[in-house]
């Protein structure tokens, strides 16, 4: 409670000070999803150990100010399944389109959707994999996604965009933040530490990344962009436990038509002094880590001025030693298959469904290792 | 398993055929439709339909509420630096344009309606309005 009023505070304050002092820009924004998942497959004995249904509610509010040409401040503040959380609060100082600083807490810049993650920004009720944060089946068994979106983090971040005419546009980002987290003798990230007071970093030592994209103008009507990421740091208290990510993304836009597809893997080490924790035996060389590899393709495809049809093809495949209570295998991988439709009821609410097929390389304790999900959600933005 | 997934495909399938025959009946809903745009505008608001949509729907600045050219200028500057956003110098002039349009169109209808009511966006008539502004100035 003292959480959200204090997220509220810092937006009404934020509000009354540029009306007050400077008086020059402010913008308020916001959305709400409201999405049904229904898992038909979950029908039956031992239903629990493959999925759920349910209702989930996201929605956000955003205020940004700008103070000149040069600086900018924006707080963000999401509802979703974990209560009230801060995604932004930040300060934007840009020395020139070239150059520019960004303190406080964002998601650093990393990857193609990340900049869609709202609800209101992307087409289908929910995230690619590699970015899936908590909707996905057998959530718990594979700790979420590659880089659960979004991620916001306390930190600082330079960044800039460079023009090459009027065809060639090229971005770049640097930051350093705080980091993800995980207990002592961890054997991955504990996603809950990112989003729980204490808001510290646990180790004292700064996570860094950086990212570069490069955008052409194919056409007029049509552009192709093309990015690389990467993050790097130590996620336990003793700095002794590493993760890296890096991914690639392209995306093409034809006419009216959006292609997109995006890559991630992180490389992370975990604690192999107790061998009896695991699930195998822990190799003599290489044994110490895992690779969480994710990818998704989606195409967008609008069929009327109302009606737009999406498809999406995504997975996840693990590699390594697991825990010796997971459900998951030395190799693993899920994949699904969804078709998606979005309708524009009215300026600002749309309707959103899909359908999803999921592929478990593992059978669950039930013995199934295929699942259909679908989504219905309504989303609202202004 | 089969029959799920043709259980699960089909009222899919049939929400978007019942929209696609809804579309022909209603206007555009989420963008503006363009033939209801002055002509010499028309390929200004092409160019802000294009890029702002790119990362959001076009729902967000149109229903903005942003009613002066300044703030949207520094605004669009914002976006324009938006990693990957394709939008350039040129385009940002186009986009610019179109939005002083929606100010004028906005403030129009604010003074018709007395400044008592919410803004919204422009009506046929408003849009006339707006257009002999435009064209006076």
């Amino acid at each position: 409670m003292i959480r959200t009023l204090a997220l509220v505070l810092s937006i009404v304050t934020i509000a009354l000070v540029s009306s007050r002092a400077w008086a020059i820009d402010r913008t308020f924004s916001g959305s709400a999803q409201v999405d049904y998942f229904f898992v038909p497959t979950e029908k039956g004995a031992n239903a629990r150990a493959i999925g759920f249904d349910g209702f989930t509610t996201e929605l956000s509010l955003k205020t940004a100010v700008d103070f000149s040409d040069h600086l900018s401040a924006t707080v963000k503040v999401c509802y979703g399944c974990h209560g009230f959380e801060a995604d932004m609060a930040y300060v934007d100082y840009r020395f020139s389109d070239a150059i520019g600083i960004r303190l406080g807490r964002f998601s650093p810049t990393f990857g193609n959707f990340n900049l869609r993650h709202d609800p209101a920004n992307h087409g289908m009720s929910d995230k690619p994999l590699p970015y899936d944060m908590g909707r996905m089946l057998r959530r718990t068994t594979w700790n979420n996604g590659v880089l659960p979106s979004p991620f916001p983090d306390n930190g600082v971040e330079l960044g800039g965009t460079k023009w090459f005419g009027e065809g060639v546009q090229f971005d770049y980002a640097a930051y350093a933040i705080a980091g993800f987290k995980a207990d002592p003798k961890a054997l991955d990230l504990d996603f809950t530490q990112s989003r729980q007071p204490y808001y510290v970093d646990n180790n004292g030592r700064p996570s860094v990344g950086a990212r570069t994209a490069l955008t052409l103008r194919l056409a007029e009507t049509s552009d192709l962009t093309m990015g690389a990421s990467a993050m790097y740091g130590t996620y336990d208290p003793d700095n002794r436990l590493t993760y890296a990510i890096v991914g690639a993304d392209v995306a093409l836009r034809l006419g009216s038509t959006n292609v997109r597809a995006e890559y991630l893997v992180r490389r992370e080490q975990f604690d192999v002094s107790d061998p009896t924790r695991f699930k195998y035996a822990i190799a003599p060389e290489r044994g110490d880590f895992f690779a969480k590899h994710g990818a998704y393709l989606e195409v967008e495809q609008p069929i009327s001025a109302r009606v737009g049809l999406l498809a999406r093809v995504d997975g996840l495949y693990r590699v390594g030693n697991v825990a010796t209570v997971s459900e998951l295998s030395y190799r693993s991988s899920v994949s699904r298959f969804t078709l998606g439709t979005t309708i524009a009821v009215e300026r600002g609410l749309r309707v959103k469904a899909s359908t999803e097929l999921w592929k478990f390389s593992d059978d669950d304790a039930g013995g199934r290792s295929v699942a259909v999900g679908m989504h219905l959600s309504a989303v609202g933005s202004f | 398993m089969r029959r799920i997934l043709l259980l699960a495909l089909a009222p899919l399938m049939a929400l978007a055929f019942a929209s696609c025959g809804a579309s022909s009946q209603v206007t555009r809903t989420d963008g503006l439709d363009p033939s209801s745009l002055p002509e010499g505008l028309r390929a200004d608001y092409e160019v802000f339909a294009r890029r702002c949509s790119k990362c959001h729907s076009l729902a967000r600045p149109l229903a903005a509420g942003i009613d002066n050219d300044q703030e949207w200028a520094i605004y669009v500057a914002r976006m324009r630096r938006m990693s990957g956003s394709g939008i350039s110098d040129r385009d940002a002039a186009a986009v610019l344009r179109f939005l002083h349009y929606l100010v004028v169109a906005q403030q129009t209808e604010k003074e018709r309606r007395g400044q008592t009511e919410p803004r919204g966006l422009a009506t046929p008539r408003d849009a006339g309005e707006a257009n002999a502004v435009q064209e006076n100035k």
